[in-house]
């Protein structure tokens, strides 16, 4: 795992704001590791990322907090953010391993309707992280690839973000120039 | 040699999710060339979405242009597959470390793009007219404006970056269209089936919102030159 210090100060974050039912924070700590994925890629990071983003829009939704299941699902998430969290400062990295799969797991065990929707909120947290992270510069291939989600999926989701088409790399060659080129083609 | 269009997965998916898959079919009509993807961007348009019962039609749709023959494998132009593997994981390795920052090479695309520049740059040695239709802006901004993309990964990635001079070279011999240029093209030649600037407009936003990237603004430029 790489930046382990970032990984403990979110996931101590998180575990804070679970506490006090503090959505916006746990969203905001999710978002600090996109830097760290794009960066590295390293397979931990985005999963801590997509899992503390899971988190987030699962605790804003009242109503799923009625379901059957969700107590024994916040006890699970809850213990393995603590186990992860105590791995991570003793420097255990079978541990560390351990604990963050039981946090992905965690998120696949559920029974009934709570499953559903957890595993929907999984998906959709895994194509706003893929989006954040092609936002950062890597291409749409490399991202999905990374995220494990199609490029059809990245593509439809980041198209209605102007944050990816309306930024200054995409600037290269003038549009008329790329029209002359196309046109060209077709003489 | 007739001149020859490479499809990235990125604009096979904007045509297909916009609606457009009649569009590519008429552009082939009127192009003298062929209409290549390769291998790896087959399996990105067409076999993964293929499993996957929500893409399963768009998929459907990019696999009939290949099986007519609208889109072809680099087969047909007699190029060797060895050849464009081996050459695919050289630009692959090339553009992963062009960029280095935060003691780490960044790495930014990855094979079904490699695989259309690997393409690309095989054609120009054989000085065949080619140009790569790709609507991901990253691998674009690599070969086009790799200063601006090194700026802007250093802005969202607070870490200082270098680029590496003699490999950004490689990549200036890239040339680059994406799916709003061949709309535009088929609106010069008459074959959109809606006609009139609006019309334009419309389905150049719909592009934009399937994946496309490009801006409100250069919309915009390509209305007026329309």
């Amino acid at each position: 795992m790489q930046e382990k210090e970032n990984i403990l100060k979110i996931l101590e974050g998180t575990k804070t704001s679970i506490q006090k039912g503090d959505v916006v924070t746990i969203k905001n700590l999710s978002n600090q590791t996109t830097n760290t994925a794009a960066l590295t890629h390293d397979p931990d990071n985005i999963a801590i990322a997509v899992i503390v983003y899971t988190i987030s829009k699962l605790f804003e939704r009242q109503d799923y907090q009625k379901l059957p299941g969700w107590q024994e699902f916040y006890n699970t998430i809850f213990k393995c953010i603590d186990n992860s969290i105590i791995s991570i400062k003793n420097n255990d990295d079978a541990q560390i391993k351990t604990n963050l799969d039981c946090l992905r797991t965690s998120l696949v065990k559920v029974s009934g309707n709570l499953k559903k929707h957890i595993q929907d909120v999984f998906r959709k947290a895994s194509i706003n992280k893929a989006s954040k992270i092609y936002e950062h510069g890597i291409s749409m291939e490399k991202t999905a690839k990374l995220l494990g989600i199609t490029m059809f999926e990245l593509a439809s989701y980041s198209g209605q973000r102007e944050q990816v088409s309306e930024t200054p790399i995409i600037k290269g060659v003038d549009v008329k120039s790329r029209i002359n080129l196309a046109m060209e083609m077709f003489k | 040699m007739n001149p020859v269009i490479i499809f990235d997965a990125s604009t096979l998916i904007s045509f297909s999710m916009a609606g457009l898959i009649p569009e590519i079919r008429e552009l082939k009509k009127i192009f003298k060339g062929k209409f290549i993807i390769s291998e790896d961007v087959k399996k990105e348009a067409i076999d993964t979405p293929l499993k996957i019962k929500r893409f399963q039609l768009e998929a459907l749709k990019i696999k009939q242009l290949l099986d007519e023959n609208i889109l072809e494998l680099p087969i047909s132009l007699g190029l060797d597959d060895k050849l464009i593997k081996t050459k695919t994981q050289e630009i692959l390795d090339m553009a992963n470390t062009t960029i280095y920052g935060a003691d780490k090479d960044i790495h930014l695309i990855d094979l079904g793009e490699s695989s259309a520049l690997a393409i690309s740059k095989i054609l120009n040695d054989k000085k065949i007219e080619n140009v790569i239709a790709i609507d991901e802006r990253t691998t674009r901004s690599l070969a086009e404006t790799p200063n601006e993309l090194k700026k802007y990964l250093e802005g969202k990635l607070h870490a200082k970056m270098t680029v590496k001079q003699e490999k950004v070279d490689f990549f200036k011999q890239f040339k680059f269209i994406r799916s709003v240029e061949l709309i535009y093209v088929a609106y010069k030649k008459g074959i959109l089936k809606l006609k009139g600037s609006e019309n334009l407009s419309a389905i150049l936003y719909a592009l934009k919102y399937k994946g496309c990237a490009v801006s409100g603004k250069e919309i915009q430029e390509i209305r007026n030159l329309a």
